[in-house]
């Protein structure tokens, strides 16, 4: 008699379990407000530490650094080769259509696209992510002023026409 | 009060205790999701099924002790949940980590004060444990018909 009360019971309980979580489940897909089901602990800064598409330094270079983002560099040909962030490829803003492939592989498994120029008041940057937003390419940020600013944090830069 | 009085009432305070606690969490799931994210023993992914899930699993279990239907098998998950919380409890304050308890409120005021939720929780398991132990002996000493279930007041 225990062992089949036992039994009863247990198969009760995992009713109980199956019920609540169904409803639980349901109502928040339905309630305004409702959890989303599945998020990681927290949000990533690409996602975060955007506004009007921008980047910061900080968030710029720890995806560099964690090896999670493209950098382009919207500069001319000449000013890449004297010096470039680390790892970023050239892409003058004229060029974009051929490089447009180049892009698309290199931005493949990666969590952002980081355009940069440099001073405060060049377009490049923000003229080069505009096209490829366009092309359906997502998270795609401009770093703005960004050659100044990273060679100012002495953060990692290469020299000649290679990335 | 005979045992099967006493079942009874550990049942309908167990169920009291339960309906209490799911209220303010179903109100404020995003609250609670950070009660046990603060607890730190669940994987990430893991924390907002369990905000969701849980204060309903709470309210359905106390309703049917309550109700007295499928007051067995409740009986069992409501032990379950309560060994698991206090022992999440026991396992924070042992590491040190001062927890908001979230057992029933969502509100993170003051600091939580870890020795009185650890009293209060384990008063609770061994109330649960002890309803559990009661409906185990009824079960074997008379054989329950579908239609008796546990603490039922039916002579």
């Amino acid at each position: 008699m225990l062992r089949k009360s036992i039994a009863r019971m247990t198969a009760r309980a995992l009713g109980i379990v199956t019920l609540s979580a169904a409803l639980a489940l349901g109502l928040n897909a339905l309630r305004p407000g409702g959890l989303p089901l599945l998020e990681a602990a927290q949000q990533s800064i690409v996602a975060e530490a955007v506004s009007g598409g921008e980047i910061s330094i900080q968030d710029a270079a720890l995806l560099l650094l964690s090896n999670r983002a493209v950098f382009l560099d919207a500069r001319s040909v000449g000013e890449y080769v004297a010096g470039h962030i680390k790892g970023a490829l050239s892409v003058p803003v004229e060029d974009y259509e051929g490089a447009k492939g180049q892009i698309k592989a290199a931005a493949a498994g990666k969590e952002a696209v980081i355009t940069y120029c440099d001073g405060m008041f060049c377009p490049l940057g923000q003229e080069l992510a505009d096209l490829i937003r366009t092309d359906g390419i997502e998270n795609v940020r401009v770093l703005k002023n960004g050659w100044e600013l990273w060679t100012h944090e002495n953060l990692p830069v290469s020299t000649g026409p290679n990335p | 009060m005979s045992e099967r009085h006493l079942l009874c009432l550990l049942r309908l305070v167990l169920g009291g205790v339960f309906i209490y606690a799911s209220w303010d969490k179903l109100l404020h799931p995003a609250d609670f999701a950070e009660i046990i994210r603060a607890y730190r023993i669940l994987p990430a992914v893991l924390v907002n099924p369990a905000a969701i899930v849980l204060p309903w699993l709470e309210l359905v279990l106390g309703v049917l002790l309550v109700a007295n239907r499928w007051a067995d098998g409740a009986l069992l998950l409501a032990d379950l949940l309560l060994v698991t919380f206090w022992s999440a409890l026991a396992f924070n304050y042992a590491r040190g980590l001062n927890v908001h308890c979230g057992c029933f409120s969502t509100k993170a005021v003051a600091e939580g004060d870890m020795g009185w939720y650890l009293i209060r929780d384990g008063a609770f398991v061994l109330l649960g444990l002890a309803a559990m132990f009661l409906h185990l002996r009824a079960a074997r000493r008379s054989p329950q018909p579908d239609s008796a279930p546990a603490g039922a007041l039916t002579a």
